[in-house]
């Protein structure tokens, strides 16, 4: 079976002859938007992390501060028929994708920002009826695969999906997100190697934060660069700067555009720092096992600030544009509503409050759709 | 020659043939099937259940797969999740545990998670069972692993007819079922049958009863079956009358055809072959003190391998597992009680 490449995959194959990076074709408007997103899973991080402080959520939250350019630049050139499988730490990817349709706009493809609140609040709104905590959730629908707390667990379904797909005339990719630590997980090495014999169109993204938990990587494994992983399967392993949302988006895109021509699968590797603890119980204890000024290094490149400074050389911001909203580097506790744009403000806040009005579920619930009722 | 007049003789079909029938009948008519597994195309199977569906079907639709259990079982889910009914091959049951966070953390929990949104139809199934000197790793019943894992149904067809009926009826139940199959049934001569010619399935979750009696009911599943309906002859002999009931189907489990026997003969043995510290047995006993109690004249009794490994050698494996005459003596030690 040969995967069938679209008349809109090969034009932009033509395209890149010119060696042009994909991000090089970028409008305005859309580097504007990619910004605006920065802003939008950075805001959401910043909140959750102050309502989880206050005492108002039950669980563990997984901060993606610091590593919001892998998301927004991974998930901006997918295709409403692509799939996505996150994990814990990319809460945001839930309703980033397919932010090409306009991140506020009724018509996207990921999940709406009410059904994320809900599923951080354990409200009956989210879309597993909040039956699992945090990330636990996807939809079939919005072709988001539901994550569990299994490291690296999902790829398999992720490889199967594309079959699936490809069985049925479809041309989709499916982006996968993990860990570096994850890629010890005897399934991640299965997964990968079953998707590159059938030529999947699966890509793989480590986000290599340095840290799994509380183990620095060269004891996660004796790599210095987790793409090299590529080579055992006879795929392309691609590194990004993971702090620069438009090398994210280059390098997926060229993992994409090889998966979509039939080509098979591809590891991008994304380069960037976990700025909190593992998770929100963690912080305190992170200061024991990482030393502060690792930390301070680690932070220094905010992808917020690295992306404006691109969009000012570009000429894309000017003036007062240029200035405003400066929660680059500001962790939870410096910023304020004000160092947001306020549509972002706003477009959560409208989340949060549809998180309060729902309901809990009933206790009955929880002894419901164990199986398929059969007539 | 001249012609004959007769009707001709309807074949009779073994286990693994019926097996193949259902895989084939349910390819043709669910384009949107698939059967992926180590070695199940170009050879057709270790065992042959799968031989010529790839040649009938096609290499995307009969998958040979790399040696990861993980990734067979991982990526049907994926599958079912965009649309696809799949059976998943376990070359032996024994290496089901190499999927097991797969198929207990991933798919049993799908339909639950998402809170009815996702359901996953896919079978895993696999050869199972010991007494034929496959030693500890190609003997194993371990399906109280997935009894114990809501969300799976769990089946294991001792006939022909149940074999195609079960199979069929799996791949259609929408939910993941593990399918046991018993390898030393596959090819067995005895128990060959006539099939019917027309579609039919055997519903999950009932069991059959293969024997009438009154003084002692035989609880089994599997290959232990023919044990049990052995060990009634001899019982009979001696004057003992039992009835054996097949249970088919773990999950669902069919209580009341259970009770029904117990109600008329008021001593129960369960006799399986897994261990029998947490195995399925207990649970069935378990379910029978509980709501059966009032109806019994002897306590519920077990008959199971011990709790050990299955050896190699002969002697050891019958030693181990449950027997004719271990069946025997205990339902004569209830009817005496
Ligand atoms: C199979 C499995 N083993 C262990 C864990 C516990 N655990 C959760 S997150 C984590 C660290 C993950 O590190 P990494 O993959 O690098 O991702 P990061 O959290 O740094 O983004 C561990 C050990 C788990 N969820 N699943």
């Amino acid at each position: 079976m040969s995967a069938k490449s679209g008349s809109a995959t090969a034009e932009r194959a033509e395209q890149r002859q010119g060696s042009r990076r994909p991000s090089e074709s970028l409008t305005r408007e859309e580097c504007l938007e990619l910004f605006k997103q920065l802003y939008l899973a950075r805001y959401f991080d910043i909140r959750l992390i102050k309502e989880k402080k206050r005492g108002r959520l039950r669980g563990t939250l997984y901060s993606s501060h610091n590593q919001e350019a892998i998301l927004v630049g991974s998930l901006f050139g997918l295709q409403p028929t692509d799939w996505i499988s996150p994990i814990h730490r990319d809460m945001p990817a839930f309703f980033l994708k397919d932010i090409r349709a306009g991140w506020d706009n009724d018509n996207r493809i990921g999940m709406t920002i009410e059904e994320v609140c809900c599923q951080v609040w354990g409200k009956v709104g989210s879309p597993g009826r909040a039956r699992d905590n945090w990330s636990h959730i996807g939809s079939k629908a919005k072709k988001i695969i539901h994550s569990t707390s299994m490291l690296a667990g999902t790829i398999p379904a992720a490889a199967g999906v594309t079959y699936a797909d490809r069985l049925q005339g479809g041309n989709c990719v499916a982006l996968t997100y993990n860990g570096e630590g994850s890629t010890a997980q005897g399934i991640f090495h299965e997964a990968i190697n079953y998707a590159a014999v059938h030529k999947l169109p699966v890509i793989t993204i480590i986000e290599n934060n340095q840290w799994a938990y509380g183990t620095p990587t060269d004891l996660e494994s004796p790599l210095e660069d987790f793409a090299d992983r590529a080579k055992g399967y006879g795929i392309p392993g691609l590194i990004a700067d993971g702090q620069d949302v438009f090398d994210v988006y280059d390098k997926v895109m060229e993992a994409v555009n090889h998966a979509r021509e039939g080509k098979g699968p591809a590891i991008v590797e994304c380069k960037t720092f976990r700025a909190y603890g593992h998770g929100d119980h963690d912080d305190d204890r992170a200061q024991k096992y990482r030393p502060a000024e690792e930390v301070e290094k680690g932070r220094q490149r905010d992808p917020i600030a690295v992306c404006r400074k691109r969009l000012i050389e570009l000429g894309h911001l000017t003036g007062d544009a240029a200035t405003s909203f400066m929660a680059e580097g500001k962790g939870a506790s410096e910023a304020t509503n004000d160092d947001f744009p306020p549509e972002v403000v706003a477009y959560l806040n409208k989340g949060i409050e549809a998180a309060i009005a729902s309901p809990l579920p009933a206790a009955e619930e929880g002894a419901m759709w164990v199986f398929k009722e059969n007539n | 020659m001249a012609a004959t007049t007769e009707a001709p003789v309807a074949l009779k079909k073994n286990y693994l043939t019926a097996l193949k029938e259902a895989l084939d009948e349910e390819m043709q008519r669910n384009k949107l099937m698939l059967c992926q597994g180590e070695d199940i195309g170009r050879l057709g199977g270790a065992f042959g259940v799968t031989d010529g569906l790839q040649a009938k079907y096609g290499v995307d639709r009969v998958v040979d797969m790399p040696i990861s259990e993980a990734a067979i079982i991982g990526s049907a889910v994926g599958m079912a999740l965009n649309g696809m009914t799949v059976m998943a091959e376990m070359q032996f049951i024994d290496f089901i545990s190499c999927g097991f966070d797969q198929i207990v953390n991933m798919m049993a929990t799908y339909h639950y998670r998402t809170a009815g949104e996702v359901n996953i139809p896919v079978v895993v199934r696999g050869p199972a069972g010991a007494y034929g000197g496959g030693a500890l790793y190609h003997s194993q019943m371990n399906e109280a692993w997935f009894c114990n894992s809501p969300g799976l149904k769990v089946v294991c067809p001792s006939t022909p007819y149940d074999a195609k009926g079960m199979l069929k009826a799996a791949l259609r139940d929408g939910n993941p079922v593990i399918f046991y199959e018993i390898k030393e049934l596959y090819r067995k001569r005895e128990i060959e049958e006539e099939l019917p010619t027309d579609d039919y399935i055997v519903p999950l979750g009932k069991a059959a009863v293969r024997r009438e009696g009154t003084d002692v009911t035989l609880v089994s599943y599997g290959q232990n079956v023919y044990h049990c309906l052995e060990a009634a002859a001899e019982l009979e002999k001696q004057g003992i009358s039992a009835e054996v009931i097949d249970l088919r189907s773990l999950v669902p489990l069919d209580e009341e055809t259970i009770f029904a026997s117990i109600a008329k003969t008021s001593r129960v043995i369960v006799v399986n072959e897994a261990p029998m510290t947490c195995g399925f047995a207990g649970e069935v006993v378990a379910r029978i003190t509980t709501k059966a109690f009032h109806l019994l004249d002897a306590p519920p009794s077990r008959v199971t391998r011990m709790d050990t490994p299955v050896p190699w050698v002969k002697p050891l494996e019958l030693h181990v597992l449950p027997s004719v005459e271990k069946i025997v003596n205990e339902a004569v030690r209830l009817v005496r009680f």
